[in-house]
């Protein structure tokens, strides 16, 4: 009998997909974060449940369209950081630049149309109960949008000095995942902050 | 000494190895020891760093027992009491019993997969430094006089700012909060290990069962710590910003804290218990020289427990008013926690019973100890997840008397049985039976007469959590005794003690495989070089040592030519870099050549600017930017592509 030899070149050195181990971390990172925001979600109605007037007597439904226009950025934004991706997959640096970089610009109007959303609010966090699960939910959200924008600087640094290849792109490629990602979940968010008052 | 150890260790290794050696070497000096990554010098620290809270929380249980020795002893007022007895819990659940078993995982589950290291080196070594900037915190808080008195469940209103002003709460809570991020970075490193880096050959039912309740432990970790890291969230809002999450007269509700906790607390128990069952699994073949009877049945209960275990929190809360066909429910349902654990004790039963020959070493005693203790503390449990049971006995010792058995009998007493089954592949050296024996006798017989008079006085109603109690309750007689065996549990530590300093003197050498078990971690030498294998082990049997002769004659590292009637799998990987093999993830065929990070100061930064987050946040809310945007630039430096070319 003998002995099987693989040598060392034959072994791909693997960066992207479900045989690298930094997309299996990244999946696991996902998992984590959506049982956090699950919880937040869960806690929202079981103390809408719990309470008799929610939202308190005296406030009015949240407001609808200013938010829902926001929420259409946010998802244009990914929009724009899947488009740079695909460039960049092509070997196009002109498209990865006009993706990434459209995509930082609607983060940051999301940002600012939520500040001032969220500055003309009648209610904070120390409010009431309602205050303080909306305040934290919408919070939390945003904390998760300048992280992705703070990561996207960085890779949009990398992106103007050249250093992607369509072969050298899993930067783009985990920070693109991780940008869906923070967008996928704020609709849940966007619906249990503004939708379910109306409906139930 | 353990210096002498390495050196005797790095002169055995061929001198081929020597540039493996120097690739996968920990920097020299103080830096190098700040910027270790390697798995096995941070397993070691979180065990020997867990170890020394469980010599601190054993030392306040010791003062509360001192102080309930008698009726009416003036030792401990009672608010000191109270800090006393939350510090015990939280030192024993959170600083103690996770990470010394996480410390397990991240030494020995590599190892015993054959790989040279874990994926991300770095984010190991974040994960320790977090652990204990959390700790030396909270301590710190404590030895200040600013301690948390909630217990270690910091229910609401009693932990709200009206109630307990001052910043121990507020300690409590952020420490808990950041100490948890310590854990999920293991267990995603722990899953991605288990699942990616197993030896050529070795599919998923060939993994050892340590190794697979390790990887059931990290699931229960990534979907139950989040839960409590928001429930110490909010009580952190309520208390530093006047959020109102838990105030009634707000709109909120002090259950929502306990639904979190204990969503994510009775899961934390079997978090502690389940590396336990796999540290059972795998001591035991070596000592009744066969292999495990069930280990699909085995495998299987593990996953089942990992998955019911999510089921059962409300169990913690039958007496808050929650509707009674709820706690029906809740009720059945801990009771079918009973039948995976008991196919566990069957198993294990019948792999004793069926032993070719018994050797009664220190660790086959631990490990029988454990299977009487923990089947006590099971019964008390199903007895306890009856609903009327529950109303009468809850909030009293014999509350305390079962978990003390469950987490004692449950994970202390496997966790004896792997500190002396492993001691000898992390020093080189044994640790001494006659001294293991009195360690073992001692911890039994103290344990029992510790906690079982519990039982009695949680019947006679002695309610938990109370600094004294009158003369007249007829519970004297009883404290008196468990008072004394909480004494002989700590003269068996002290043994402990004493075995490993004159073990790590002059205790006798090991080789590499003392105990002639089946696993891998025993094919390479005691101390394993840093590189662990020279050459990648392959496996082609559950219990490769047993049956591949290449692998228990010849020690991997000396190069040897394999074994004439084997077909072992060679997989080259290079030496100049610090390379593992990556396998598919059901049957473990290589793949991947894996490219570790190196030995870095960022972790220990990247976790104190961390900290600056979370514990600055009790001092002005100002610090969190800060923290958040030093956090930021560390992890970009850790991150930013050097022209290596092979990250980002
Ligand atoms: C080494 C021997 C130990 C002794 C003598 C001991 C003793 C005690 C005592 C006297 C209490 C206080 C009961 C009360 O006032 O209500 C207590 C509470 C507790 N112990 Fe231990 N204990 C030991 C080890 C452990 C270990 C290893 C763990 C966990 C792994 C643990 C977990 C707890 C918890 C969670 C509490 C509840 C604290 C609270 O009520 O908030 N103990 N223990
Ligand atoms: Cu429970």
């Amino acid at each position: 009998m003998s002995t099987t030899v693989i040598p060392a070149q034959a072994l791909p050195v693997l960066l992207t997909g479900p045989k690298a181990p930094l997309w299996w971390a990244f999946v696991l990172l996902l998992g984590i974060e959506s049982v956090v925001f699950g919880g937040l979600i869960t806690s929202y109605f079981y103390l809408k449940q719990a309470s008799s007037n929610w939202p308190p007597a005296g406030l009015d439904h949240p407001e609808l369209l200013l938010p829902t226009l926001n929420t259409l950025v946010l998802i244009a934004s990914s929009a724009a950081m899947f488009y740079g991706d695909r460039s960049i997959k092509r070997g196009s640096q002109t498209g990865l630049k006009i993706g990434q970089t459209t995509a930082l610009v609607l983060a940051l109007v999301f940002l600012t149309v939520k500040y001032i959303e969220y500055s003309g609010l009648p209610y904070d966090w120390s409010t009431h109960a309602y205050g303080s699960m909306v305040w934290t939910m919408s919070g939390f959200h945003a904390a998760h949008v300048m992280t992705v924008v703070l990561k996207g600087l960085v890779v949009e640094a990398l992106v103007w000095k050249g250093y992607f290849t369509p072969q050298r792109r899993l930067g783009v490629q985990v920070n693109g995942l991780y940008w869906h990602f923070v967008v996928v979940v704020w609709i849940p968010l966007y619906f249990t902050i503004y939708w379910s008052p109306r409906l139930f | 000494m353990t210096e002498f150890v390495v050196a005797e260790a790095r002169a055995a290794a061929a001198p081929t190895s020597e540039r493996l050696w120097r690739t996968w070497d920990t920097p020299p000096g103080i830096i190098g020891w700040f910027s270790a990554v390697n798995h096995r010098v941070v397993g070691l620290r979180f065990i020997v760093t867990a170890l020394l809270f469980f010599l601190i929380g054993g030392l306040e249980a010791l003062a509360m027992r001192t102080q309930l020795a008698r009726p009416e002893a003036g030792l401990i007022p009672p608010e000191l009491y109270n800090q006393i007895m939350t510090m015990h819990g939280t030192t024993m659940m959170f600083f103690f019993a996770v990470p010394v078993m996480e410390g397990l995982g991240i030494y020995f589950v590599p190892l015993m997969l054959g790989a040279r290291d874990m994926p991300f080196p770095r984010m190991n070594a974040l994960g320790y430094w977090i652990y204990v900037i959390a700790g030396v915190t909270l301590y710190w808080g404590f030895l200040t006089g600013q301690a948390p008195e909630a217990g270690w469940t910091a229910y609401p209103p009693l932990s709200q700012q009206e109630y307990l002003p001052g910043l121990g709460m507020d300690i409590w809570a952020t420490a808990i909060t950041f100490l948890e991020i310590s854990a999920l970075l293991a267990a995603v490193e722990l899953v991605v290990l288990i699942l990616k880096q197993r030896a050529p050959g070795m599919s998923v039912n060939r993994m050892p069962l340590f190794v697979w309740a390790i990887l059931v432990m990290s699931f229960m970790i990534i979907f139950a710590m989040p839960a409590v890291m928001l429930g110490s969230v909010m009580l952190a809002l309520d208390r530093l910003v006047d959020a109102n999450f838990f105030d009634p007269s707000a709109g909120g509700h002090p259950l929502l804290f306990q639904h979190l906790f204990w969503f994510f607390g009775h899961p934390e128990v079997y978090i502690i218990f389940v590396p336990a069952l796999g540290i059972v699994s795998s001591v035991l073949p070596a000592f009744v020289r066969r292999e495990i009877v069930g280990y699909t049945a085995l495998a299987v209960a593990t996953v089942l427990i990992g998955f019911v275990s999510f089921g059962l929190w409300v169990h913690h809360m039958f007496t808050t008013g929650v509707p009674l066909l709820g706690a029906g429910f809740f009720a059945a349902a801990s009771t079918i926690i009973a039948i995976p654990s008991g196919i566990q004790i069957f198993a294990w039963l019948a792999t004793i019973w069926s032993a070719r020959r018994i050797v009664w070493s220190t660790p086959l005693l631990f490990v029988i100890g454990f299977v009487i203790l923990f089947t006590l503390g099971g019964i008390t449990g199903v007895m306890v997840a009856s609903v009327p049971l529950d109303w009468q006995v809850h909030d009293t010792y014999f509350v305390v008397a079962h978990f003390h058995y469950v987490l004692i009998g449950g994970a202390v007493f496997p966790l004896f049985a792997a500190l002396y089954y492993w001691f000898p592949k992390v020093t080189g050296r044994m640790l001494d039976e006659r001294l293991g024996k009195w360690n073992f006798w001692l911890m039994f017989i103290g344990f029992n007469i510790a906690f079982y008079p519990m039982h009695h006085l949680g019947f006679a109603g002695m309610p938990r959590r109370i600094y004294t109690y009158l003369p007249g309750t007829g519970w004297q007689d009883l404290n008196l005794l468990a008072t004394i065996g909480a004494f002989l549990i700590a003269l068996s530590a002290a043994f402990f003690l004493l075995n490993v300093v004159r073990s790590l003197r002059n205790g006798a050498v090991a080789g590499n495989n003392p105990w002639g078990a089946p696993t891998l971690e025993w094919a390479t030498p005691s101390p394993p070089p840093p590189y662990n294998f020279a050459a990648i082990p392959s496996v082609r049997s559950r219990d490769p040592l047993w049956s591949q002769a290449e692998l228990a004659d010849a020690e991997p590292g000396a190069g040897d030519p394999p074994h004439p009637d084997a077909e072992p799998l060679v997989v080259e990987l290079r030496d100049d870099r610090r390379e593992t093999v990556g396998t598919s993830t059901l049957d473990g065929v290589p793949e991947s050549r894996i490219v570790l990070t190196t030995p870095s100061l960022w972790p220990l930064l990247v976790a104190l600017a961390i900290g600056l987050t979370f514990i600055g946040a009790m001092v002005t809310l100002w610090l969190v930017p800060v923290g958040a945007f030093l956090t930021f630039v560390g992890l970009a430096a850790w991150h930013w592509p050097s022209n290596r070319g092979y990250e980002l």
